[in-house]
């Protein structure tokens, strides 16, 4: 579902595509960011989707577990706090020996995301699996879809 | 554990396995690499990979990694913000003659590839004698 949102920047399926509207709804010109953006690639990379019911963030932590990453929320803000430590620290000669590439972040992390209004914060559950955090935020009741009975007169 | 596959097939079955096939666009995973020892050492970062889904051959010195980033995902959800736009991790890697491809090991760990590319024994540091005539 996600693949389907590289269209947003190849030119012959603009405006075919609504998914492009509504990221141009979230950057609406290149020259005035959100305040909370980030750099395309910042540690960690993270989706957002939208059920009836819910929203899900995907956070994108390859490496961490359950117990490396702290997850809070504050008037609809999402922050997830924590650290990538250097697998290989312990060892003595770290640092010294050679390295041919070091693209991966590490070190401490925090990250904040403003989430859609309306989700019930309380309720809010997260999980992880193979370095990805799933965080289910359901939506409150009175913003759930309803179906309006027609009665007949 | 994953197996390390290994092929020895002609080039042309290289060529068609490139990143973009079947037009499903992939992303480079981000990647360390270091030398210690008598080895190689390659980490990256796949989240969202299993160990299904993940897939790592060897095939005419060419090393790809790829993986496809496996989402639990409801029923009837619509993207509202997306930093991940791919389905599948991909990165290939050229490899010196001195690499021993059937002894390359693979671990992964909460979407953390841990390559390891031990060195021929041949390649080995090694003294010469020098003989007189």
């Amino acid at each position: 579902m996600f693949g389907d949102l590289r269209r947003f920047d190849s030119g012959p399926l603009r405006g075919a595509d609504r998914f492009r509207e509504l990221l141009d709804e979230l950057f609406p010109d290149p020259g005035l960011a959100n305040i909370r953006s980030v750099p395309a690639g910042s540690y960690p990379m993270i989706n957002i989707g939208r059920t009836d019911d819910a929203v899900r963030v995907y956070v994108f932590a390859a490496g961490l577990s359950a117990d490396d990453m702290e997850i809070s929320i504050q008037d609809n803000v999402l922050t997830l706090q924590g650290r990538r430590t250097d697998e290989d620290s312990g060892t003595q000669d770290n640092g010294r020996r050679p390295y041919f590439r070091r693209e991966r972040t590490r070190g401490e992390f925090a990250r904040s995301i403003a989430l859609p209004e309306g989700l019930d914060a309380d309720r809010a559950e997260a999980r992880s699996k193979n370095g990805v955090f799933v965080i289910h935020l359901p939506k409150r009741e009175e913003l759930k879809p309803r179906r309006i009975e027609i009665q007949s007169p | 554990m994953n197996d390390v596959t290994r092929r020895d097939t002609p080039r042309e079955a290289a060529e068609t396995r490139t990143p973009e096939r079947d037009g499903v666009r992939a992303l480079q995973p981000l990647v360390d690499i270091h030398e210690e020892g008598n080895a190689l050492h390659l980490i990256a970062d796949m989240p969202g990979v299993t160990s299904d889904s993940l897939s790592i051959e060897v095939d005419n010195n060419v090393l790809t990694i790829e993986g496809e980033i496996r989402l639990d995902m409801p029923e009837g959800m619509s993207a509202i913000y997306a930093e991940v736009q791919a389905q599948r991790f991909a990165r290939r890697f050229t490899l010196s003659h001195e690499i021993d491809a059937e002894a390359i090991e693979a671990r992964l760990d909460n979407g953390l590839l841990h390559l390891l590319l031990p060195k021929k024994q041949s390649h080995h540091r090694r003294r010469i004698e020098v003989r007189a005539a």
